[in-house]
């Protein structure tokens, strides 16, 4: 099972090459200079034909039972995504070194009306992401320098900062970048970084906030002239 | 005299699963008010057959308790199949039931949410338990609307002792006017505030509302009962999931279990029960019941209880005779009531990037916000006449496949990680939770065309909002939104107005009303004790037979109120009354 049908490739891949920045590309001439962003156009998708895990799955051992049909290099499209969206630092790996491209394959394959909403979208975004990278440097966005990522996420990242041709690549960011958060922050290493501390049985007594926690929020309530409170 | 549809020729009391057992009163659902009923009965030594629609279920070997969302699909995110998540302890139901549609009349919205699990929804319900205070149930003596319940708050006052004690609720007493305090000795301690609840705390009492600890249905000292085990709550593991420790109360960790070990219960899972028979002399012999491969039975007792919930047991009698069983008050099935609800969400930026800890604790509010106008409202200043509660959101949740940071990330690259740490943890929410009032345009009556996979006519749903309710959420709204601007925050829910913010019928999941109780049969169901006017031997113990709904959550309530219709329906046993 493919998520995108042979005919449904050839059908767009037939709409792209009457876009202006192909003419481009088949010159080899990438060309910047072009006024305007690629031309955003929603994929036409195959059904899903899976079912859901149903009503009633066995909730101790998890499992997802909807194949994961992108093959890997469709998946590494997205991973130098990943790396500049959720770049390393001292407090936690880069998207692109944890399974996120496997979370986002398991999100757009689900049968179910939301994720079939984003596979549209996060789709169609990939395919603009090399239709624009091309536009931009001549190669899919997997071949381009990061210099070349960044100009085009800076284009369409920011929210006070997206050109009107940009709108719709922007949505499709930001539901890309959505999922990116949620796929990294709810992992061991995401919530190790964002300080997540739940999920832990307590003996005894609820502990509350600890002291700091305390100071920190009326020192805040201080700020906007409201009286402190205590923990208890 | 509408007639009752005879019994169909499959039926077959030798081939019931129950056949073996001979039993004294038969118990329709095996929830709250089912759980309740067979446990008030067997321990006073009465025969009693459960028949629960739904699967066997076993919460200690299938309750999730400490599994992560990471391993769950889609990161735990609800979807058509479990619309409270991956997780939640709900099986084969939600808003849809397979083969077991409802229907909605043309221009009405209503959600009927349904479990099919021995246990019903107390394996996953909220637990939030509010006694109901002295002017719920005379709604209609102090302002004219509505209907007052046949009993006073008196009369079910040693009841809510009973079943606190039972149940284990946190809590304090605070002496607040109609918040009725439990008696000394009952209440275990409340859980530390949080600091998202803490700033609410504050935000609210500058605007001078006042805030107490919330009660939660759940124990916080280990009950050490030989058949029903309860370990203290050990503050992790989202109580929706069900509890496999019986820290939360549920009917299958407590209810069930201590009625089994009396060796009086017999329990019948996959029996889905079509209507209630009547012998010649119109009292109710039994029910007949579908099991899982749509074979029918007979089941047989001396006196019949339904707790299917308030639109199953509407459902069963107005199945069981043309024009409905237990229907001469023509009430059935009318005067449905939910809570109403809407939901105020907030940033305060006073709680960006605040010091971690673990903030688990219990699942709902450690404070919550009670009614506080009453005498506002008696004096007439405002625009509605019942109250309403908010319950205080906002915490450091286990992270799932929606982070939730305001949207206030933005671009990419390592400011968007500082933005997630920054936010996450900065949101509150303020849900509002508020009394209905019955009105005649909100029912339940039989789908003329549609039937389930049973072949039963389905319901079909009649819904309208009046001007109370909607006056009350508008109110609600602004409160709150009053009360996060004094924290300095900014509203994230969009302004809308009432009428589209107040949530759809059905949708807090409430049904309450359909077969109401009263002090007359012309204008009720039951009497106080929920036995049915028109059956001697039918009684109801569900949220059916709440005539008021109050803003408080009506689940302790209704077992409290269950525990005494059977202390009732047991002492006329034993006298040879039924």
């Amino acid at each position: 099972m493919t998520a995108i049908s042979r005919r449904d490739t050839l059908a767009w891949m037939a709409a792209a090459a009457a876009s202006p920045y192909l003419a481009g590309q088949a010159q080899g001439a990438p060309n910047a200079a072009i006024a305007g962003a690629s031309p955003w156009r929603d994929m036409v998708l195959t059904p899903l034909k899976a079912r859901g895990y149903g009503k009633d799955a066995k909730l101790t051992e998890p499992s997802v039972p909807w194949p994961l049909p992108l093959r890997p290099p469709r998946r590494g499209q997205w991973r130098p995504a990943a790396g500049l969206i959720l770049p390393a630092d001292g407090r936690s790996p880069s998207a692109d070194s944890l399974p996120i491209d496997a979370f986002i394959d398991e999100w757009i394959s689900a049968p179910y009306p939301q994720q079939r909403e984003d596979r549209v979208t996060v789709l169609s975004g990939l395919a603009w992401l090399d239709a624009e990278s091309r536009r931009r440097a001549g190669k899919d966005f997997t071949q381009v320098d990061d210099a070349t990522r960044r100009a085009i996420f800076d284009a369409i990242a920011w929210k006070d900062r997206i050109a009107p041709d940009y709108a719709k690549p922007a949505q499709f960011f930001a539901r890309l970048r959505a999922l990116m958060l949620g796929g990294f922050y709810s992992l061991p290493e995401g919530m190790a970084d964002i300080g997540y501390l739940g999920n832990t049985p307590i003996a005894g007594d609820y502990p509350g906030p600890t002291d700091e926690a305390l100071a920190h929020l009326n020192l805040g309530l201080a700020r906007i002239g409201i009286k402190p409170v205590s923990a208890g | 005299m509408p007639q009752q549809k005879p019994v169909s020729p499959t039926v077959s009391k030798a081939a019931s699963g129950a056949a073996a057992f001979e039993p004294d009163v038969i118990v329709v659902g095996s929830g709250a008010g089912g759980g309740m009923a067979a446990y008030v009965l067997t321990l006073a030594g009465i025969k009693t057959l459960v028949l629960e629609a739904g699967r066997a279920y076993d919460p200690q070997a299938e309750t999730p308790m400490l599994n992560w969302n990471h391993d769950a699909p889609l990161r735990g995110n609800s979807t058509p199949d479990k619309h409270f998540g991956y997780y939640d302890a709900t099986v084969n139901g939600g808003w849809e039931v397979p083969g077991e549609p409802y229907t909605c009349a043309p221009g009405s919205t209503f959600k009927w949410w349904r479990s099919r699990m021995v246990g019903g929804r107390t394996n996953h319900w909220g637990r939030h338990v509010p006694r109901f205070g002295p002017y719920d149930f005379k709604p209609r003596s102090r302002d004219g609307l509505g209907m007052d319940w046949p009993i006073s708050y008196a009369d079910l006052a040693p009841y809510y002792d009973r079943t606190e004690l039972l149940v284990g609720v946190s809590g304090t007493n605070e002496g607040l006017e109609n918040h009725p305090d439990s008696s000394p000795g009952i209440l275990h301690p409340p859980a530390r505030p949080r600091i998202p609840e803490l700033a609410i705390k504050a935000g609210a009492t500058a605007l001078g509302i006042p805030r107490v600890p919330a009660c939660q249905a759940g124990v916080f000292q280990p009950i050490a009962h030989p058949d029903a085990p309860r370990q203290a709550c050990y503050y992790a593991s989202p109580c929706g999931r069900g509890c496999s420790i019986g820290a939360a109360f549920q009917s299958t960790t407590s209810l069930l279990p201590m009625a089994m070990a009396t060796g009086k219960l017999r329990l019948v899972s996959d029996a889905m029960v079509a209507r209630v028979i009547l012998d010649k002399s119109g009292k109710a012999r039994g029910v007949e019941y579908f099991d899982k491969a749509g074979r029918s039975h007979l089941a047989t007792a001396r006196a019949v209880v339904l707790a299917a919930s308030a639109c199953d047991t509407a459902r069963i009698l107005l199945n069981s005779r043309d024009g409905g069983l237990a229907n001469s008050s023509g009430q059935l099935g009318r005067n449905l009531m939910d809570t109403t609800g809407t939901n105020v969400t907030a940033h305060i930026p006073a709680l960006e990037g605040r010091p971690r800890y673990n903030e688990d604790g219990m699942s709902v509010a450690h404070l919550y916000i009670p009614w506080w106008l009453y005498k506002e409202q008696a004096a007439g200043k405002l625009d509605f006449p019942r109250g309403y509660h908010y319950e205080l959101g906002g915490r450091f949740g286990m992270p799932g496949a929606a982070l939730p940071l305001s949207g206030r990330e933005d671009g990419y690259g390592a400011s968007l990680k500082d933005d997630a740490r920054r936010y996450y943890g900065a949101q509150i929410s303020l849900t509002v939770r508020g009394e209905m009032i019955p009105n005649a345009d909100s029912y339940c009556e039989l789908d003329p065309a549609v039937k389930d996979k049973f072949g039963l006519p389905v319901l079909r749903f009649h819904w309208r909002w009046s001007q109370h309710e909607i006056r009350q959420i508008a109110h609600g709204i602004k409160t709150a939104r009053a009360i996060a601007e004094r924290l300095g925050g900014t509203v994230l829910t969009p302004e809308m107005p009432p009428e589209d913010a107040i949530a759809v019928g059905g949708w807090i999941i409430h049904e309450l009303g359909t077969a109401r109780m009263g002090a007359k049969a012309s204008d009720s169901v039951t009497d106080d004790f929920g036995r049915t006017w028109d059956v001697d031997n039918l009684v109801i113990t569900d949220g059916s037979v709440f005539p008021a709904a109050a803003h408080k959550n009506p689940t302790l309530t209704l077992m409290a109120l269950a525990w005494r219709s059977m202390d009732r329906l047991a002492d006329r046993l034993r006298k040879g009354e039924v």
